[in-house]
C-alpha cells in the first residue's frame, strides 16, 4: 500500500479523532473509532487504498445521512405546532431520517407527474442505454426511463401497500376490538378464525386466490389485506382486553352506552398508540409481499411502473456487472428500514415514557 | 426511644433534588436536613408530593428515574453516598440498608418462592450460606409471628395473604441485619385489622435488632405508634421535627396543626325520615356468587333518600360486591334489588335508561375510572347529554355548572386531560360525572382509601355539602371507620358475605358492639404513642397472632 496523502490523512484523522474521543471520556465513541482505526489498519494492507477509499464513502455517506436527519429534526421541531414540536426535540435521529425518507417518498409519489421527465410508459431510447444528461439512471430493457418509472413506481408500489394496510387495519382492529368488547362465544369465535387464516402460508394463499380471482388490483388488495388482517386482530384484541377491565369502561357500561360508542370513544383513543406502531411494521411486510408478488408476475401488471416487477425485468442486467436493478430493491430496502426507524421510536414513546 | 442518643448514622444534610419534567429539571426536595442515630426511628409524614419517598430513596443514595440528586451529601456511617461509585452503593443495599416497599404484593416475584427471594441478599453479599440463612429465614418468621414458619416461605407470594406478605418484606429486609431499614408506607394498603399485626411485627423486630428505620407514611396515627421522631414534609420542604410526644401534644407550625385537626370533621346523625317513606334502595335478603364460589350471603338494608348508610368490613368481606350486585353487574343468584319500592331488573343489560341514570358510582381509584385520553369536558357532558338530551350552549353551560359544584374552576381544567390532574381533582371529577346524571343515589367504593388525609378531608366535605344540596342517598364502602364516624348516618358491618350488625351510628359506636365490630373499632390506631402497647397488653400476642392464622 503506497503511503500517499490520502492514507496518511486517514490515518491521522482516525487516531486524532479516537484520541480525542479518549481525552472527553467518551467511552462509545472511542471504541467505535479505534476499533474502526484497528480495522482500517488489516483492510489497509489486504485491500489496499480503494478498501479506505470505500470506508471513506461509507462513513460519508453516513456522515451525510445523520447531517441530513439532523437538519430536519430541527426544521420539524420549529415549524410543528406545540404538542409535535416537542415530540420531534427528544426525536432520535434515526426517527427523524425516516420521517425524511418517508416524506420524500410520498413527495415523489403524490407528484409523480410533475416530478417524472418522462412517461411511465414511454418508450425514448434504446433497450438498457446508459445513463445520459436526459436519462439520470438509464433505460430499462424496452427504452423507456429508469427514474421516471422508479418516480411512478413509488405511487403505485408503495400506495397499493398502504391501501392493503389500510384495510387489513381497518378489518383486524375492527374485529379485535368487538372481539374484546363482546367476548364470550364471538371471541373465542374469531380468535380460531383467525389461527385458521395464519396457519395457511401468505404467499401460498396468496398466489391460490390470485389465480383463482385474476390478477386485478381490486382483488390483490383484499387478499392481501386477508392475509394480514389476523396479525391486527391479535394485537388490537390483547390491547383492547387490558382496557375493557378498566373502571371506566365499567363506568361507561353503567350509563348505558351502547358497543359502538365503548369501541369508539372509550378504547380505541387508549389503544391507538401500540396501533400506529403496528401499522408501520404491517406495512412494511405487506409491502415485501406486493413486491415479491409482483416479481413473481402476479402482482401490479405491466406496462405499469412497479418496484418489485423492475427488478425482475432488469435482472439480467446483474450478470453484466450493473447495478441498475439494485436501484429498485434498495428503494423497497430504504423505505422499509426508514419505516422501522420511525416505528422503533413510536415504540418507544408509546411503552413508557409518555405523560 | 427518643432518649438513648447513640453516634450518627445517617446524616442528609441540605439534600436537593431535581425532577425531568416537561423538558426542564424542576427541583422537587428543596434542601432537607436530617440526621439519624443508630436504633432511631424517624416518621416521615406529609401528604402526597410532599417528597417523602423521594427523600427516603436517596437516604439509599438512589434516585428515581428521571429524578437525580442536585445537591446536598447523604453520609451513612462515616461514607458519603452521594459521590462513591455505584458499586460501592450497590455493596450497601440489601446489606447494611434495606427497603420495605408499599406494596408487598408488587414488589415481591411472583415465579419465585418466598424464601428464595430471602436468601438472595445474604447469599449474594457473601454473608451467609443458603443453607445458613433458610433456617435464619424461619427464625425471623417466628418473631414475625407468621403462621406455620416452617412452611411459609416455602409457598409463592400469591399463596399468602397481604399483610403475611408485608411481614414476610420485612423479614426479608432483615435477611442481612442492616443498620438502617426505610419503610415507605408498608401499611397504607392493609385494613385495620391486618395493620396492627403488621405495625406491631415491624416495631418489635426493630426494637429487638435495634435497626434504626425511616418510616414514611401519610397516617398521623401510625407514625405516632412507630416513630421516636417525627419530620413533617410540605412540598418538598421541612415544615418541623421534634420527638413524638412532643409533636403530637404541642405542634408548632400551622401546617402540622391543621394535619392534626383532619380527623375532627364530623357531622351529626340524622334519623331516618318517619311515616310510611320508601328507601331509595333496598337491598332484600340478596345472595351472589363467582361462579361456584358464594361470596354473600342473605344481605339486607335500605338507604333512604339524604342519608348516608356506611358499609364497612375487611377486605374480602363482601362490601364490593354488594355493589356491583346493587348496580347489576353481578346479578344476585336469590333476593332482589328494590329501588324506590320498584324491583329493578337483576342485570344492568335489562335495565332502563332511567334507572340507570338514578343509581350511579364513583371509583376507588380515579385513574383508572377516567379515561386519561378524553378531556374533563368531554368526560362531564356525555352523561348530561346521554340521559338529558342537552346539546350545544346548555350542555357546556351545565359542565361548567358542575364544574363549579365540585369546587374547580371551569375556566382552567374545561380542556384539560385526567392525567394532568392531581389525586384529589381526579376524584373530583369523578363526583362529578357521577352528578351529572342528576341521580338520586350514588354508590362511593372507597373514595376516599387512594388519598392522603386533608385530601380525604376536603373530599368527604364535598359529598356531604352536595348530599344536603340535591338530597341526595349514599351507600358508602369503606375500611376506614375514622370515615364512617365522620360522614355515616347508619352503618352495616359486613363479614365473610354476611351483615354482621347494622344500626344508626352512634349506636354502633356505643357498646355493646358485635366481637366483630369491636375488633374492627379497637383497631383503629389512635393518636396516642401508648395505643399499640395498650393493645396488646389488652389482647395479648396471642390473639394477635390468631388473627393471623385466619387471614
Amino acid at each position: 500500500m503506497a503511503l500517499n496523502y490520502f492514507v496518511i490523512g486517514y490515518y491521522a484523522l482516525l487516531i486524532g479523532a479516537s484520541c480525542m474521543t479518549a481525552h472527553y471520556n467518551m467511552r462509545g465513541a472511542f471504541l467505535a473509532l479505534f476499533s474502526l482505526t484497528l480495522a482500517s489498519f488489516v483492510m489497509g494492507i489486504i485491500g489496499g487504498e480503494p478498501a479506505l477509499w470505500s470506508v471513506t464513502v461509507g462513513a460519508g455517506v453516513i456522515a451525510l445521512c445523520a447531517g441530513t436527519a439532523f437538519a430536519f429534526r430541527e426544521f420539524l421541531s420549529i415549524i410543528l405546532p406545540h404538542e409535535g414540536a416537542k415530540a420531534m426535540r427528544s426525536a432520535p435521529l434515526t426517527a427523524s431520517f425516516g420521517l425524511f425518507v418517508i416524506g420524500t417518498y410520498a413527495i415523489a409519489g403524490i407528484f409523480a407527474p410533475i416530478i417524472a421527465p418522462f412517461g411511465e410508459a414511454e418508450v425514448i431510447a434504446q433497450a438498457f442505454e446508459p445513463a445520459n444528461e436526459e436519462m439520470l439512471l438509464g433505460a430499462d430493457q424496452l427504452g423507456r426511463d429508469l427514474f421516471s418509472r422508479l418516480v411512478y413506481g413509488a405511487r403505485n408500489t408503495v400506495g397499493l401497500a398502504l391501501v392493503a394496510t389500510i384495510a387489513a387495519f381497518v378489518m383486524g382492529a375492527l374485529a379485535g376490538l368487538l372481539a374484546a368488547t363482546v367476548g364470550g362465544w364471538f371471541d373465542q369465535f374469531m380468535g380460531r378464525f383467525a389461527d385458521v387464516i395464519m396457519s395457511i402460508p401468505s404467499l401460498i394463499f396468496a398466489l391460490l386466490m390470485l389465480s383463482i380471482f385474476g390478477t386485478n388490483l381490486f382483488v390483490l388488495v383484499i387478499i392481501v389485506a386477508i392475509i394480514y388482517s389476523p396479525r391486527v386482530f391479535r394485537l388490537t384484541r390483547a390491547v383492547a382486553g387490558n382496557i375493557v377491565v378498566m373502571d371506566y369502561i365499567e363506568a361507561a357500561k353503567l350509563r348505558g352506552e351502547g358497543l359502538w360508542y365503548l369501541i369508539r370513544r372509550e378504547i380505541l383513543p387508549n389503544s391507538t398508540a401500540p396501533l400506529i406502531a403496528e401499522f408501520g411494521l404491517e406495512f412494511c411486510f405487506v409491502f415485501l409481499l406486493v413486491a415479491g408478488l409482483s416479481f413473481l408476475g402476479l402482482g401490479i401488471q405491466p406496462p405499469t411502473a412497479d418496484w418489485g416487477s423492475m427488478v425482475r425485468e432488469n435482472a439480467t442486467l446483474i450478470s453484466f456487472g450493473e447495478i441498475t436493478p439494485l436501484i429498485p430493491a434498495g428503494a423497497i430496502a430504504l423505505l422499509t428500514v426508514s419505516v422501522n426507524f420511525v416505528v422503533d421510536w413510536m415504540l418507544y414513546r408509546s411503552s413508557g415514557l409518555k405523560e | 426511644m427518643a432518649d438513648k442518643k447513640k453516634d450518627v448514622l445517617l446524616q442528609i444534610k441540605d439534600l436537593k433534588i431535581e425532577g425531568y419534567s416537561d423538558e426542564k429539571w424542576v427541583e422537587i426536595v428543596h434542601g432537607v436536613d436530617l440526621t439519624l442515630h443508630r436504633g432511631e426511628v424517624m416518621g416521615l409524614i406529609g401528604e402526597s408530593g410532599a417528597g417523602k419517598s423521594t427523600i427516603g430513596l436517596a437516604a439509599m443514595g438512589f434516585a428515581r428515574d428521571g429524578c437525580r440528586i442536585s445537591n446536598g451529601s447523604v453520609e451513612f456511617d462515616g461514607m458519603e453516598l452521594t459521590t462513591t461509585s455505584e458499586a460501592d452503593r450497590r455493596a450497601l443495599r440489601g446489606s447494611r440498608i434495606a427497603y420495605v416497599a408499599q406494596s408487598a404484593a408488587a414488589s415481591f416475584n411472583p415465579a419465585h418462592r418466598l424464601i428464595d427471594q430471602h436468601t438472595e441478599a445474604p447469599v449474594y453479599h457473601r454473608m451467609m450460606k443458603r443453607m445458613e440463612s433458610q433456617e435464619d429465614a424461619i427464625q425471623l418468621y417466628e418473631r414475625l409471628r407468621l403462621p406455620n414458619p416452617d412452611e411459609i416461605g416455602f409457598r409463592y407470594p400469591h399463596q399468602v395473604s397481604g399483610g403475611q406478605l408485608q411481614r414476610a418484606m420485612t423479614a426479608m429486609a432483615m435477611s442481612c441485619r442492616p443498620d438502617l431499614i426505610i419503610f415507605d408506607e408498608p401499611t397504607t394498603a392493609l385494613d385495620v385489622t391486618t395493620q396492627i399485626e403488621v405495625l406491631l411485627a415491624i416495631r418489635d423486630i426493630v426494637e429487638q435488632f435495634d435497626t434504626a428505620a425511616i418510616y414514611i407514611t401519610h397516617d398521623l396515627a401510625v407514625v405516632a405508634q412507630m416513630a421516636d421522631t417525627i419530620k413533617v414534609l410540605l412540598k418538598g420542604n421541612e415544615v418541623e421535627e421534634a420527638d413524638t410526644r412532643t409533636m403530637l401534644e404541642n405542634p408548632k407550625d400551622d401546617y402540622t396543626k391543621s394535619l392534626w385537626a383532619v380527623r375532627s370533621f364530623q357531622r351529626d346523625e340524622k334519623p331516618r325520615p318517619g311515616g310510611d317513606s320508601v328507601p331509595v334502595v333496598s337491598v332484600k335478603n340478596v345472595d351472589a356468587a363467582y361462579g361456584p364460589v358464594k361470596v354473600l350471603e342473605d344481605v339486607s338494608f335500605d338507604v333512604y333518600a339524604g342519608m348516608t348508610v356506611a358499609v364497612v368490613g375487611e377486605s374480602g368481606s363482601g362490601k364490593s360486591t354488594t355493589a356491583r350486585c346493587i348496580t347489576g353487574l353481578l346479578p344476585p343468584t336469590s333476593g332482589h334489588i328494590e329501588f324506590k319500592g320498584e324491583v329493578l331488573p337483576p342485570s344492568y343489560k335489562q335495565r332502563s335508561k332511567d334507572q340507570l341514570r338514578q343509581a350511579q358510582m364513583i371509583y376507588q381509584m380515579a385513574d383508572t375510572a377516567l379515561n386519561p385520553k378524553v378531556r374533563i369536558c368531554d368526560i362531564l357532558a356525555r352523561p348530561a347529554e346521554f340521559y338529558g338530551g342537552l346539546k350545544g350552549g346548555e350542555l357546556k353551560a351545565r359542565v361548567d355548572e358542575l364544574l363549579d359544584l365540585i369546587e374547580l374552576d371551569p375556566a382552567k381544567f374545561y380542556y384539560r386531560y385526567p392525567p394532568e390532574l392531581s389525586g384529589g381533582q381526579k376524584q373530583r371529577i369523578g363526583i362529578a360525572r357521577a352528578l351529572a346524571a342528576e341521580p338520586t343515589f350514588i354508590i362511593c367504593d372507597e373514595v376516599t382509601s387512594a388519598l392522603d388525609q386533608l385530601v380525604a378531608e376536603g373530599i368527604l366535605k364535598l359529598l356531604d355539602r352536595l348530599q344536603k344540596e340535591l338530597n341526595l342517598a349514599y351507600m358508602f364502602i369503606t375500611h376506614d371507620l375514622a370515615t364512617v364516624r365522620s360522614i355515616a348516618d347508619e352503618v352495616v358491618v359486613m363479614k365473610e358475605g354476611k351483615v354482621v350488625e347494622q344500626g344508626p351510628k352512634t349506636e354502633m359506636f356505643t357498646p355493646p358492639h358485635h366481637p366483630y365490630t369491636d375488633l374492627l373499632l379497637s383497631s383503629v390506631p389512635e393518636m396516642d404513642p401508648d395505643w399499640l402497647t395498650q393493645l396488646v397488653k389488652e389482647r395479648g400476642v396471642e390473639q394477635l397472632g390468631e388473627n393471623a392464622d385466619r387471614d
